[in-house]
């Protein structure tokens, strides 16, 4: 993938593009996650240790099970993962756990406290169990941490996939909706709640590719647009349900979300223009299984 | 700016176990001083591992309110000062606002870490998502009054080195003017000595705190926990040149490769670990031999230093017996998430002091870890070309090698 040059009215501008060679969104109750954990998804996850997740956050769980489904419904069964990248959202990691580790430290001291804890709940664990079962021997990091952090994870893992010249980068976003939060018993709260893991394939653009494309712009030197938080990419369940519509409708639509620091991601159709482009404006708590589409504002393409 | 334009570190703002100040650090660590205490900052009686490099109070830095810092979290406390100090260093801190400034930030558990102290001081925040709204991330970003985009990297170990392959990209991109990068961490607190002790990871030499690290030596028995971190200013060689700024160092590769392994244990395949290291020498367009210092990730435990031992071997090949190698975590103890950056930092001071931090407590070296160790005693030589290896939890291997300039 190489940096496109852009010129604009003022500035130069440097944009990355990567299409999305696969994707897949799984929702999750607690009960259902009790099945994935012994029989994640197909391919290698059914040659997985019995017991290799045992100790795995729900997110990871979920996350590698989408994973295992983007590549057994994209034709990427027999694909060599061994050089591609990881890059792992996940959200409020280990809340669960932790109340649960807090309450046996209270009553049973240092030695309540399983060793499996730390390295299953820290933000790098989803990446890094997901590598093992790939197989990934390129890198494979955490990032964001909290609803919102999307778009990082997506700036990330463009310039993963760009700046080590991989073959290709999964950046998997995981979150619970609503947030399962245990009560002071440690019982997981509510017990409907849903975990949402959203992946997506990333590989270096080819000429042609009709499927959707990511772009990845940061304002250029002198240029400090305001950024509008109702324009994050929050909603991992939302994500998912337009990364759908993508796949099932040739719709003229480019869908635009900002980071903090005045950059955008904008998700369009490959090897098409489109014009005028559409803010996607997903509300997190009604966006379970629909994305709202709402005209307003303006893109990205006509600002230039 | 493209891919291969030089990238500078012209800032450094750091919090670790020796002293806050670089000098102060400097100095520490090329007299082979050690910062592991018996652990003071709670009850430590019922824990396997007694001891850590425990980071004392952090000043609050110029500008800030004194009240307001008194109140944040230690964590973040050790943001702001990196951030601030490393700004100011390099001569940024009033142009912040005017700037293209990003922030590529390795933290590890930021929820859980600040969730568990809350809990101890009787708090409810884990019960609730009410307060945790904003990230770390993005507090630092607005109260710095930073205008670049911001993003967290989370390696383990290896974050800090994440962190500056990251913002080496965004500048020579031209997506930023300007770029903080480094990692922080407060690692030293009851989850994660209990964590840790019960993974078997560290020391049990609590009746002897500053002999506990001992890296690369035949009596090692484990790790010892430290916490801090380390931000650098980056920015690109031409800015810097312009400005007269004082250049520390360049940042001349990065290199980076998965275990695919265990999330714990290091793979007995050295393969990964190799290529890391390969990756980065190529990325400098360096060879093996010009290296002139290698500061190791090599932590004190009995299987990691045996692997990274091998892996060195296995990458200088004959001159594995000719340049230096030290593990700095014998004084600063295992930083963890910091880790990276604070041996970053750790490069930084041999080249600009001419002299290579020991490996303290290294006093009969382990016959499988055969290097050209540095022991105990700072050896002075001029470093042009230090290499920093940090390898971490999720089987990340890492390698930055840093140029003189």
């Amino acid at each position: 993938m190489k940096p496109i040059q852009t010129a604009s009215t003022s500035v130069v501008e440097t944009a990355l593009s990567c299409d999305l060679r696969a994707h897949h969104s799984i929702q999750a109750t607690l009960d259902t996650i009790v099945n994935l954990r012994r029989r994640p998804g197909p391919g290698p996850g059914e040659r997985l240790p019995h017991n290799f997740l045992k100790h795995a956050d729900e997110q990871t769980v979920v996350g590698l099970a989408a994973v295992l489904e983007a590549i057994h419904h994209s034709g990427l069964s027999e694909t060599d993962f061994t050089n591609w990248g990881i890059v792992a959202a996940p959200s409020f990691l280990g809340r669960a756990t932790l109340v649960g580790a807090l309450q046996r430290f209270e009553a049973e001291g240092a030695w309540g406290i399983s060793p499996h804890f730390i390295p299953h709940r820290s933000q790098h664990a989803v990446s890094g169990t997901i590598s093992q079962v790939l197989k990934v021997h390129g890198p494979n990091f955490g990032t964001g941490g909290a609803p919102g952090s999307g778009a990082e994870a997506l700036l990330a893992g463009a310039v993963l996939l760009e700046g080590n010249r991989l073959p290709g980068v999964w950046v998997v976003m995981s979150d619970w909706e609503p947030e399962l939060i245990p009560d002071e018993t440690g019982r997981p709260a509510p017990a409907d709640a849903i975990c949402h893991a959203t992946v997506l394939a990333l590989v270096p653009p080819r000429p042609g590719w009709q499927g959707p494309r990511l772009r990845i712009t940061l304002p250029g030197r002198g240029e400090s647009p305001e950024f509008d938080a109702s324009k994050s990419l929050k909603s991992i369940a939302g994500l998912g349900a337009l990364l759908q519509i993508f796949s099932h409708e040739i719709i003229p639509l480019t869908v635009t979300w900002q980071f903090e620091g005045g950059g955008c991601v904008e998700l369009r159709r490959g090897a098409s223009i489109v014009n005028p482009p559409k803010w996607i404006t997903l509300e997190r708590r009604n966006a379970r299984n629909r994305a709202e589409v709402t005209q307003g504002g303006a893109g990205t393409e006509n600002q230039r | 700016m493209s891919q291969g334009t030089a990238v500078w570190i012209t800032g450094v703002g750091a919090v670790t176990p020796l002293g806050h100040a670089y000098d102060t650090i400097a100095d520490n660590l090329l007299e082979g001083r050690s910062g592991v205490r018996r652990v003071s900052i709670f009850d430590i009686a019922q824990h396997p591992s007694q001891i850590a490099a425990e980071i004392s109070a952090i000043p609050c830095p110029p500008g800030w309110d004194e009240e307001e810092f008194a109140g944040l979290h230690k964590l973040e406390q050790v943001i702001l000062w990196c951030c601030t100090t490393a700004l100011r260093d390099s001569g940024w801190w009033e142009q912040r606002g005017s700037t293209r400034v990003g922030l590529v930030l390795g933290l590890g558990a930021e929820w859980l870490i600040i969730w568990d102290a809350d809990f101890r001081r009787g708090g409810k925040r884990v019960f609730s998502q009410e307060k945790d709204a904003e990230p770390l991330i993005f507090r630092t970003r607005r109260k710095l009054g930073l205008k670049g985009p911001g993003i967290t990297v989370s390696a383990a170990c290896a974050s800090g080195n994440y962190a500056l392959a990251q913002a080496r990209r965004w500048l020579e991109l031209g997506w930023v003017d300007v770029c903080l990068a480094g990692a922080c961490d407060a690692g030293v607190t009851t989850l994660g000595q209990a964590g840790f002790g019960n993974l078997r990871a560290l020391s049990r030499r609590n009746g002897d705190p500053q002999a506990a690290s001992r890296p690369f030596d035949r009596g090692r028995d484990g790790f010892v926990l430290g916490e801090g971190g380390a931000i650098f200013v980056l920015e690109p060689a031409e800015s810097a040149r312009q400005r007269s700024a004082h250049v520390y160092a360049q940042v001349a590769g990065c290199g980076a490769a998965s275990d695919a392994h265990n999330m714990v244990i290091p793979s007995p395949d050295p393969e990964p670990a190799i290529a890391a290291m390969r990756q980065a020498l190529a990325d400098a367009r360096l060879e093996p031999a010009s290296i002139d210092y290698i500061n190791a990730h090599a932590t004190s435990t009995p299987v990691g230093d045996i692997a990274e031992a091998h892996v060195l071997e296995a990458v200088l090949g004959e001159a594995v017996h000719s340049v230096p190698v030290s593990s700095t975590k014998s004084m600063t103890g295992h930083c963890l998430t910091a880790a990276a950056a604070v041996e970053t930092l750790a490069c930084l001071i041999a080249m600009e002091r001419r002299a290579i931090p020991p490996t303290i407590n290294l006093h009969e070296p382990d016959p499988e870890c055969n290097l050209c160790h540095v022991p105990n005693t700072a050896r002075p030589m001029p470093v042009h070309v230090a290499v920093s290896n940090s390898f971490g939890f999720g089987g990340s291997n890492t390698c930055l090698v840093l140029k003189a300039v």
